[in-house]
């Protein structure tokens, strides 16, 4: 027998200078064993080892440690103040399949967006893209900041969702990256800052995630979505192409996660559909208010119309499709999520399906 | 009045913001690793404020609106607090370096190993999967508290959260890929006073995360070549210690920064690297430390099992020596050597020791 060999009983171990002589009390200390999870055909993926009881995704956490989910716990650790403990408020079933496709799909600004290609624009369009560049930087710079204060204050039970936002947050420091090196590599600047009425109304949902996730994704996300695949279709050149492709893509999975999670929301939170409500007549009211700002709407007529001129006419009501489009494709996500809106829209947004 | 009309006066074309905008005519141009953060610190959008006044959110140099809410509540907004001289060139090198756990660690290198040598990896793993996200958590509540004035430095810190998340996922993947699975949870990052998590000034929580914390990480990463048994391990091991090192180059920049720029601190920061130096030789913070089960964990790992455990032990011996030797590099380098010299820490006596 080794006298190293596994024992309680550590007398006849040789001492090392410097090093308690082992005790192996660690060994055999665990809730499960014998799980061998093989690779599939796209590799080993987070979803994949979720087996046995590592796969058991409790409805509450109690455990305000960073005990690993399937871990054993130790007695007496301190707690950490995690304040999201239930399933219902973070929870989207997507969560480790959007966490490896963000992977999968990681762009570099730097190197793989082809800004020699930049050409020069005339002036009143160069100035409308910066002042677009100039809005979505405070866009991402709120989801990154919205995204970051909850982060941390989820709890263990449920890393799938917070291995998720931490590609959200990356994605949204890319996108403030490359935002930023658009409005500055094209004879341009950056333009007036937002005067910030949703970014506001997201950053003030202090009272849990799912209220954050409300104003972010479904109101706020649900638009950008429109605005990026307006700048798309009316991109300058392939630089600009290949970024508000890959800042759509991004913003998709950032998407899918709110409102599968706003789903699981409002299906296993007994009131939860009737906070959202409540949430969205306010919101809708900020958000209307907004959209009436005259820059971002006259930067998004001019870049449509091709400069001034075209943006009095036919960029302005390219600019008010784009409005209806969002108010449509936001009707039918509330009531996907048994939250209907359609009868009672605010007022000022029910003008933009009148026009 | 026709559609068309009531249209046109509701929605006119405003260019007023045009005048408006900030710094015009910036022109930054890729160099030869593409267009970095670098490159676009053009004129004054490179002028970095030594007090941030930025209430609102607003990208750096973009032009103050008066009417725009004061949605930021930084606590962060003095350069000295965070700032480091390489920020860019950290980014960028993380968004070049980024992995894929799930397909680039080949694991079907894996193979079946005698039973201590498998939980004594899986009670590695379950050590980092613990830990590893503590340096998710931490830096990402910091993103949130910290001026977008400071874009540079919240976006390394971004990518950092994307890094972690990756460790986490990688080590729990091991333990549950081979015949394993998850052990006790260490509880060594828990909230105590004193620990990262806790901490309420980002140099001090630097200092113990970047600095002590995964200053002793990287060096038994960069050692995993030793301890891997296999290479879907070693690789594994390499590519963390790869992004570990971006994390500690973070810590060692920022607290030189911060010694040349705020020298009234000194003395503080001297406080906290007096506590980091307890937990490095003795915490259970240091998989590696004296008073870690990790330690016996490694042992067999390095021997290559129990019977070998003598031989393991002496290479952790190794491990340790190399981890005071590249933590004390670190200090000197950050610009805090005298406290090696006048005896205030106990690390070159503890390093003299292990000779």
């Amino acid at each position: 027998m080794s006298e190293n060999e596994p024992s309680k009983d550590s007398e006849t171990a040789k001492p090392i200078q410097g090093v308690p002589n082992p005790t192996y009390e660690w060994m055999g200390l665990t809730n499960e064993w014998g799980i061998r999870v093989k690779p599939g055909e796209h590799g080993l993926r987070l979803g994949d080892v979720n087996v046995g009881i590592y796969g058991e995704v409790p409805e509450r956490w109690e455990d305000q440690t960073r005990r690993p989910r399937g871990a054993l716990p130790r007695p007496g650790i301190p707690p950490l103040p995690y304040s999201l403990r239930s399933k219902h408020e973070m929870w989207a079933d997507c969560a480790a399949n959007l966490y490896e496709e963000a992977i999968q799909r990681r762009w570099i600004p730097a190197t793989e967006v082809p800004w020699d290609l930049l050409a020069e624009l005339p002036e009143d369009v160069e100035r409308s893209v910066c002042q677009i560049c100039t809005e979505l930087s405070q866009c991402a710079n709120t989801e990154l900041e919205i995204i970051t204060y909850w982060q941390d204050q989820m709890s263990y039970g449920y890393f799938e969702v917070k291995q998720y936002l931490a590609t959200a947050t990356f994605d949204c420091a890319r996108h403030l990256e490359v935002l930023r090196k658009r409005a500055l590599s094209n004879g341009g600047g950056l333009g007036l800052e937002s005067r910030g009425r949703v970014n506001r109304m997201i950053l003030e949902s202090s009272g849990g995630w799912t209220e954050a996730v409300v104003y972010l994704y479904l109101l706020r996300g649900t638009y950008l979505t429109r605005l990026l695949a307006g700048l798309l279709e009316y991109a300058h050149n392939d630089a600009e192409s290949y970024i508000y492709s890959h800042m759509l893509e991004d913003h998709a999975r950032h998407l899918t996660y709110g409102y599968d999670h706003l789903k699981y929301a409002a299906t296993h939170h007994k009131g939860g559909a009737a906070i959202m409500r409540t949430l969205l007549a306010i919101g809708e009211g900020m958000f209307a208010a907004e959209i009436e700002d005259p820059i971002v709407k006259s930067a998004m007529a001019i870049i449509f119309g091709g400069g001034i001129e075209g943006g009095r006419t036919f960029g302005m009501e390219r600019y008010l499709l784009l409005i209806r489009e969002f108010l449509q494709d936001y009707l039918e996500l509330c009531s996907w999520l048994g939250v209907d809106r359609e009868e009672t829209l605010h007022p000022k947004l029910k003008q933009y399906l009148e026009i | 009045m026709s559609e068309a009309i009531d249209m046109q006066e509701q929605h006119e074309l405003d260019t007023s913001w045009m005048e408006k905008m900030g710094e015009w005519g910036a022109k930054a141009t890729p160099g030869k690793r593409g267009l970095t953060l670098d490159d676009i610190k053009v004129g004054s959008y490179g002028d970095l404020p030594k007090n941030s006044d930025n209430m609102t959110g607003r990208p750096r140099g973009a032009t103050a609106r008066p009417d725009a809410y004061r949605v930021g509540a930084y606590s962060v907004h003095t350069l000295s607090e965070i700032w480091l001289e390489n920020a860019e060139f950290l980014y960028e090198e993380a968004l070049q370096r980024q992995w894929s756990s799930a397909t680039d660690v080949p694991w079907h290198t894996l193979k079946p190993l005698p039973d201590a040598v498998e939980e004594a990896e899986c009670l590695l793993c379950t050590f980092f999967n613990e830990v590893e996200f503590v340096a998710g958590d931490v830096p990402a509540r910091w993103i949130a508290k910290t001026t977008p004035d400071y874009l540079e430095a919240r976006n390394v810190l971004s990518a950092q959260v994307m890094d972690e998340a990756r460790h986490m996922d990688v080590f729990r993947k091991r333990a549950l890929a081979n015949g394993g699975g998850l052990m006790r949870m260490s509880g060594a990052t828990s909230g105590f006073v004193g620990s990262i998590d806790l901490a309420r000034d980002f140099t001090e929580m630097s200092t113990r995360l970047h600095i002590s914390g995964e200053g002793a990480v990287l060096t038994m990463f960069r050692m995993g070549e030793l301890f891997g048994q296999n290479d879907a391990e070693k690789t594994m091991y390499r590519l963390c210690a790869q992004d570990e090192a971006r994390h500690v180059a973070f810590g060692v920049m920022h607290l030189r920064f911060m010694g040349a720029t705020a020298p009234e601190r000194c003395e503080e920061i001297e406080c906290y690297l007096d506590e980091a130096e307890d937990q490095l030789l003795a915490g259970q913070q240091n998989p590696a430390g004296t008073q870690s089960e990790t330690s016996e964990a490694l042992a067999i790992l390095l021997g290559g099992g129990v019977e070998q455990y003598d031989e393991g032990h002496r290479k952790l011996l190794v491990i340790r020596r190399r981890q005071l030797k590249e933590y004390m590099k670190r200090v000197i380098s950050a610009g805090f050597s005298t406290r090696f010299e006048n005896g205030r820490s106990p690390i070159p006596a503890a390093y003299a020791s292990t000779n």
